[in-house]
């Protein structure tokens, strides 16, 4: 059994997801955690007390081992690694919702300090693509930066949603690093530089990546899943209740292949096999798993695996020795063969016995009202999908109808499916009263995505106790919510999208009966459908040229319709022309507000200045007056001074406002980008993005909608 | 002393029921023990060890459940003779395997406890103990309540064997002849008994024989609780006298075996212990004669039986458990010895290879015939006539009040792994965490109209579980039903429903004393009704009523309010019935439930009440030390983080003012504190405002309007501002 070699106890707290080991001297490495009031801590025992105290630096009075810098600024996330070409040791990379800090904290200077108006959630450090310089890259609201040692903008890019987790690797085994990016759409992206070149859909916030090896990586969602990635194809995952809080590789057993060792919110720590998911180790901390890194922590040139709690325990794990035979485990392998090996026969002569018991029961005997649950041995469960339009007692929505053929009754139904219900599942279950052999269920998807409705029917008669369990699998359409009828009285759609495709008319119809729900013998490309989300309209049609026109005022919707429809053909460059008027102008309206929210707080900024002044003048004078025991004037003086915080705080209240209110408008400008690349396929795709952002940074609005509308080509 | 046991897995049969496993007694000296355990299937199975493979001394064929198995013969030779139980039958057994005895009892139930003694045979079934000798009848005995075990004293301080019995109302029965001598109180629902030391301790060459305390007599008998306690009491000729008790502050299982054995090797008789959750425990004894934990291994299923002796080699002691889904284990002193050399591939020894090998051949033979067997049921689907009925599987499952945070906790067991188990309740429950489920909850949109639910829940297992537990916490007055629907991962795939009754008065416990100088409420009824009729009623609303009406004119029953400490006294009779209780809100419930229940039977009730107003600042008071430590808690809990954060900017913490300074050194026990008790002061402000409402209510006056200004008071706690919103208006 493994058991660590090191157990430290900080007395700090660690905030969860942010720490880092840095060798900021180039030699020793220290283990560096965020933790509270906006401060991080460096803890190193190498070196003891050999620095003095100075600029943003000081000494932990309860531990010399500690050092604590102070960020002064809730800290979001942080990294070290080397990032300048002369320096020896480790740049410390700090990130906050609005600044980024690089700091050198063996010379104990800053070497950059930038700010990032769309914040910094995650933050990765290396190299990527063709770029020379490694990079410092931070995600945030829909945007990816990244940065030289300069503190130059060497690289950015945006994405459909908030960027939660960032990993370098070689996905593409070229040799060169490719960005992966876990967002709180559920995606998980790869960018090749700032194309885009795979996107995989999960169905929660992908809150974790990490690099396995080769183009294998882990993952952990918000909802407790951690598994692993070849590419595009999961090899694996598990999904538990508790949260996984940090994922890390490490080859624990010491076979040379990596394993996934991942933190929990419980403080559980387990490694699985990179292959299977199977845990081959675990152990257990008092609180939540803070983070799980890496280091030579003893400096005898073995790497230890290093995993800290959120209040500040740490423990550091050896790899196994060849002694232990990848056995980390206390109990011994041979027993849990044969237990396992015990169990499946257990399980096979219980399935028998129940076979046999089954062929016992006399035909015809005693039908449905027997306890036990007969039910005659032909029953077969039917099962349909259907559209609904919203009546008054009930909203739109998708009908799942089951029944059965005879006179047993349905007395509960579960369906397990992700990302459509609250939870995993879904259940039904009918009063005593209400029994009967079908139930209908209504399903609304929140997003237009394929799912997979795993669906339990507990089937039995009225009084039994035991029933048949049904499993059935159907799939849901990705274009479910969308009824073929056309309301006269709902305006036509003013958004639209020509493209042209060499393909037949048939593959289109074979693409629209694979996503939507239709009605029996739909054999023309040309439709039009009512959503029964926002009830406008969607209609597509074909020219027997090819070209397709999709009319919409729903511009994601018309994004999701081409990269469908672009899969399905196996199309790999699409163009097109665009226009959505509406959209078009609320997004011109942003861009003024961008620019209206941009001056207010620059404004802002100015005041506090100020006001940070007065305080230092004031605070001297109170304190003077203190010392002189002129106590009615140190009251006054005072008493400003409240005023003053009174102020600062309610200006505090409207700065933040106005910073949220731009960050929201930054977002939807990035989000408008995205937008306008996922109604191109391929090279027009990455064109459109780059010409946008050129836009952007030159400020010159009406190129920007002039590439939008027409792609990148035409500008 | 530190205690090391190695897990050595040694067979695995039928699901078993509790203490259905004993060891044969060894032959000659330090020769292995032979094991005889019986499952479910009815199948008696006796087997030793030879080189780590198990070898079958006999097998019987199958036949009904068997639900104990005991060890007899003649007083003073080795007790080699196996008796096992099942329906109301008995059957001996030679340690050959030959039967050499058939005892049909006659009792309409099924015998649910057993004991052998010489010539002596103690049944009980449900609420009746037989005594036969020679099987010939010679006592009998009902009993107030189910009896679950029961355990036989003879000792030179009783003229005769006393025979005591554990019952479902917390009271151990002690027998004289059919006679009740006298009863004894115990902590819990007593679910074992064990005379200390097998023979009640009369051998046991004590270490501490000068104590006064000394146990050289043969009346001490211990008992274990479905609530995870374990007490010593020594049985007197008129009273029993309580020598120590091991409360369950851990929250672990219910006790469903105890033995004892010199495991540690000190001379002391050490006690074993399995629970329903898993655990086996060994306690030993301090210089004082105290219990003190030694040792703990937590198996996945219940432990069904355990027992102290030497199976797997000679020479080494071990701890023998059977868990429920049959497997025998031994916990061995022997160490286990490191396997393979480093460098040598091989990792697995000759024998276990062998073993491993033996296993897949008959997998493989398994298989093909599942393979047919599922061929012939998919057939038959094909058929107009046939039917399929897959027989019914077993399911283990326990719901109980635990007396400490006042909330259920439902264990579910299942021979096979659990696929997934669906939870319905049409009353508003909640559904807590438990940190030892692993399963995957999802908590479903409830629809209450038409279909009345108020909780549809999914536990989603993971691979291997094949035990489950939940908590869930009721609100007094709201009742209904928890329903529960497991599946097994078994093919073909079926489910069962399982169901809980939650009553009217869930938090209530029966309990055998009642402080009497409480002001009291009273609510009487008068009607036709029976004894049979009334009694069913308080069935129906209080938990731990037993099922069949007591023998009795007048019956009488006492609980206890485990959330408040509140106490209620029902006394009935024939067209009477009397509810006395220091809670307004409790009786107010009653009378909802009673005079619903008697409207339903068309049965004409006339209630009357005697509400005493000092009753309710009586149980103000009460309330008042839990709620203000609760509020306390939480205030301090709140500062918890703001303090730490002082203590990191200014480095130290000695600045602060000593409260605080111990708050930040308590921190981590008030934190645990916290987390142990979710939603205590909301459930607490809850039983508040019924108590405000429920006074008024008995006065006419609907104060729902108020209940805000009342929840303002206690946002601002004072006792006597409370007591002053309440006397007012």
């Amino acid at each position: 059994m493994l058991v660590p070699i090191f157990t430290l106890k900080l007395n700090h707290k660690i905030n969860p997801r942010m720490v880092t080991v840095g060798k900021f001297d180039g030699v020793h490495p220290c283990l560096t955690a965020a933790t509270q009031a906006g401060k991080v801590f460096i803890h190193n025992p190498h070196a003891r007390g050999q620095r003095p105290a100075a600029h943003r630096l000081s000494q932990s009075a309860q531990d010399s081992d500690i050092s604590l810098l102070n960020i002064n600024q809730a800290v979001s996330c942080l990294t070290a690694g080397p990032l300048g070409p002369n320096t020896a040791g480790d740049t410390l990379l700090v990130g906050s919702q609005t600044n980024l800090l690089a700091y050198d904290v063996h010379d104990n200077a800053d070497i950059f300090y930038r700010e990032v108006t769309d914040g910094a959630n995650a933050i990765v450090l290396g190299k990527l693509g063709d770029i020379q310089s490694p990079l410092a890259i931070i995600g945030g609201n829909c945007a990816i930066q990244g940065f030289d040692y300069e503190g130059k903008d060497q690289f950015w890019t945006v994405t459909g949603d908030n960027v939660r987790s960032l990993v370098l690797c070689d996905f593409t085994g070229d040799g060169k690093n490719e960005l992966l990016v876990g967002s709180e759409d559920f995606d998980i992206r790869v960018f090749k530089e700032d194309e885009l070149v795979s996107e995989m859909a999960e169905n929660e916030t992908v809150t974790s990546l990490c690099h396995m090896h080769g183009s294998r990586f882990g993952y952990a969602l918000a909802n407790g899943t951690v598994g692993v990635y070849d590419r595009t194809a999961r090899y694996w995952r598990i999904k538990s209740k508790n949260h996984a809080m940090s994922i890390h590789a490490f080859d624990l057993n010491g076979d040379g292949v990596v394993e996934l060792i991942t933190g929990w919110s419980n403080g559980k720590i387990d490694a699985r096999s990179d292959r299977t998911g199977e845990v081959i180790f675990k152990d257990n901390f008092a609180s939540s798993v803070a983070g799980v890194v890496e280091g030579d922590y003893r400096m005898d040139g073995q790497v230890q695996l290093i995993c800290t709690s959120t209040d500040g325990e740490v423990r550091g794990y050896l790899p196994a020795s060849k002694e232990l035979k990848g056995n980390l485990m206390e109990s011994s392998v041979e027993q849990d063969l044969v237990r396992e090996l015990s169990q499946r026969r257990q399980n096979l002569l219980l399935e028998l016995r129940n076979y046999e018991e089954n062929a016992k029961v006399v035909v015809g005997v005693s039908e449905t009202d027997s306890e036990v649950g007969v039910i005659p041995a032909n029953t077969q469960l039917q099962t349909a999908l259907s559209v609904r339009s919203a009546t008054e007692a009930q909203k739109a929505h998708v009908e799942l109808s089951i029944s059965t053929p005879n006179e047993t009754i349905i007395r509960s139904v579960l369906i397990f499916a992700e990302g459509i219900f609250e939870g995993e599942s879904h259940v039904v279950h009918p009063s005593a009263q209400n029994l009967s052999g079908c139930v209908r269920v209504p399903i609304v998807p929140p997003k237009d995505i394929p799912v997979d409705l795993h669906i339990k029917a507990f089937i039995g008669g009225k009084t039994s106790t035991q029933f048949h369990v049904f499993e059935i699998t159907r799939q849901l359409p990705r274009f479910s919510m969308y009824v073929m009828a056309v309301d006269p009285l709902v305006a036509p759609p003013t958004g639209r999208v020509t493209f042209s495709i060499n393909d037949r008319p048939q593959r289109v119809v074979m693409w629209l009966n694979q996503n939507f729900l239709l009605p029996e013998g739909t054999n023309s490309p040309d439709v039009t459908f009512t959503s029964l989300r926002g009830g406008g309209l969607l209609s597509i049609s074909m020219a027997s040229s090819g070209q397709i026109t999709l009319s919409t005022d729903d511009i994601d919707l018309a994004g999701d319709l081409i990269q469908s429809l672009a899969s399905f053909l196996a199309i790999e460059d699409l163009s097109a022309e665009v226009d959505f008027p509406d959209y078009f102008k609320e997004l011109r309206t942003t861009l003024t507000e961008v620019d209206e929210f941009h001056s207010v707080h620059q404004k802002l900024t100015a005041a506090i200045a100020d006001h940070s002044n007065y305080i230092r003048n004031m605070l001297v004078q109170a304190e003077d007056a203190r010392l002189m025991g002129d106590m009615i004037t140190m009251k006054k003086r005072y008493r400003e001074l409240y005023d003053l915080n009174r102020d600062l705080v309610t200006e505090y209240k409207i700065r933040s406002n106005n910073h949220n209110a731009l960050l929201a408008r930054l977002k939807s400008v990035n989000q408008a980008i995205q937008r306008a690349g996922r109604l191109r396929v391929g090279k027009p795709k990455n064109q459109v993005i780059s010409a946008c952002r050129d836009a952007i940074k030159s400020n010159n609005v009406n190129t920007l909608f002039k590439i939008m509308k027409a792609g990148a080509a035409a500008s | 002393m530190e205690l090391h046991l190695n897990r050595v897995d040694y067979m695995q049969v039928g699901v078993t029921s509790q203490k259905t496993m004993r060891l044969l007694p060894a032959l000659g000296k330090k020769a292995t023990q032979k094991v005889a355990i019986a499952d479910n299937d009815g199948v008696l199975t006796c087997f030793g060890m030879k080189k780590g493979e198990p070898v079958p001394v006999f097998k019987t064929l199958p036949g009904p459940k068997v639900s104990r198995l005991d060890l007899g013969g003649v007083l003073g030779t080795p007790q080699e003779k196996v008796f096992v139980c099942s329906g109301s039958e008995v059957r001996g057994f030679t340690k050959k395997g030959k039967q050499f005895l058939t005892f049909e009892a006659n009792l309409t139930e099924s015998i649910t406890a057993m004991r052998v003694c010489g010539a002596d045979l103690f049944v009980c079934a449900s609420y009746v103990y037989n005594h036969y000798c020679d099987c010939k009848d010679q006592d009998y005995f009902l009993s107030g309540d189910k009896i679950n075990d029961i355990a036989c004293v003879t000792s030179a301080h009783l003229e005769r064997p006393a025979p005591v019995l554990a019952c479902q109302d917390r009271l151990l029965r002690v027998l004289q002849g059919s006679e009740l001598r006298y009863d004894v109180a115990v902590p819990g629902p007593p679910s074992v008994l064990e005379l200390y030391n097998k023979d009640g301790g009369k051998l046991t060459p004590h270490p501490l024989q000068t104590l006064p305390n000394r146990r050289t007599t043969g009346e001490d008998v211990l008992y274990g609780t479905a609530d995870g306690k374990v007490g010593l009491l020594k049985i007197g000729e008129s009273a029993a006298l309580s020598q120590w008790v091991i409360d369950n502050h851990q929250k672990k299982g219910g006790v469903l075996c105890i033995d004892t054995y010199d495991i540690i090797g000190d001379g002391v008789s050490d006690l074993l212990i399995g629970r329903d959750d898993g655990s086996m425990e060994v306690y030993g004894f301090d210089s004082a004669g105290e219990p003190a934990l030694r040792f703990e291994h937590v198996l996945s299923e219940s432990v069904t039986s355990v027992q102290g002796g030497c199976v797997g080699k000679e020479s080494y002691d071990e701890v023998i458990t059977a868990t429920y889904t049959g497997w025998v284990t031994g916990l061995t002193t022997e160490a286990q010895k490191a396997e393979a050399g480093p460098g040598d591939e091989l990792s697995m020894s000759k024998e276990t290879q062998t073993k491993v090998a033996a296993l897949r051949l008959e997998l493989d033979q398994l298989q093909s015939r599942v393979l047919q067997g599922r061929e012939r049921y998919q057939q038959t689907s094909r058929s107009g006539t046939a039917v399929s009925a897959v027989p019914v599987f077993s399911v283990n499952d326990k719901f109980t009040l635990c007396q400490d945070d006042a909330s259920y906790s439902l264990t579910l067991e299942v021979h096979t792994a659990i696929d997934n188990l669906l939870l319905q309740s049409d009353v508003p429950i909640d559904l807590l965490d438990v940190d030892k489920n692993s399963a995957v909850v999802s908590f479903s949109e409830c629809d209450s109209e038409p279909n009345g639910n108020f909780l549809l829940a999914t536990y989603r297992c993971q691979a291997n579980t094949t035990r489950l537990e939940l908590k869930v916490r009721s609100i007094e007055g709201q009742y209904g039903t928890l329903q529960a629907y497991v599946t097994p991962r078994l093919q073909p795939k079926t489910c069962q429903l399982r169901q809980y009754p939650i009553k009217p008065l869930s938090l209530h416990q029966r309990t055998h004393s009642l402080q009497h100088d409480r002001p009291m409420n009273r609510l009487s009824l008068v009607g036709l009704f029976s004894l049979a009729e009334i009694h069913s009623w308080v069935g129906f609303c209080l938990p731990e009523v037993p099922e069949k009406t007591p023998a009795g004119e007048t019956l009488t029953l006492y609980f206890l309010n485990t959330f408040l400490g509140t106490q209620l006294e029902a006394t009935y009779s024939k067209g009477e019935g009397h509810f006395r209780s220091d809670n307004i809100s409790t009786i107010s419930i009653l009378s909802d439930v009673l005079s619903k229940e008697a409207t339903q039977r068309k049965i004409n009730l006339n209630i009357s009440y005697d509400i005493n107003d000092e009753s309710v600042s009586h149980t103000l008071r009460m309330i008042h030390p839990k709620l203000q430590y609760q509020l306390l808690l939480a205030k301090k809990v709140q500062l918890i983080d703001a303090l730490k954060e002082l203590q990191v900017h200014e480095g130290t913490a000695d600045f602060l003012i000593p409260e605080y300074r111990s708050i930040l050194d308590e921190s981590q026990h008030l934190l645990d504190e916290y987390k142990k008790q979710p939603a205590h002061l909301e459930r607490l402000y809850g039983m508040i405002t019924d108590l405000y409402i429920d006074k008024f209510k008995f006065k006419g006056q609907n104060v729902k309007t108020k209940v805000s200004s009342l929840l303002e008071i206690l946002d601002n706690y004072d006792l006597n501002s409370l007591l002053a919103f309440f006397s007012e208006a």
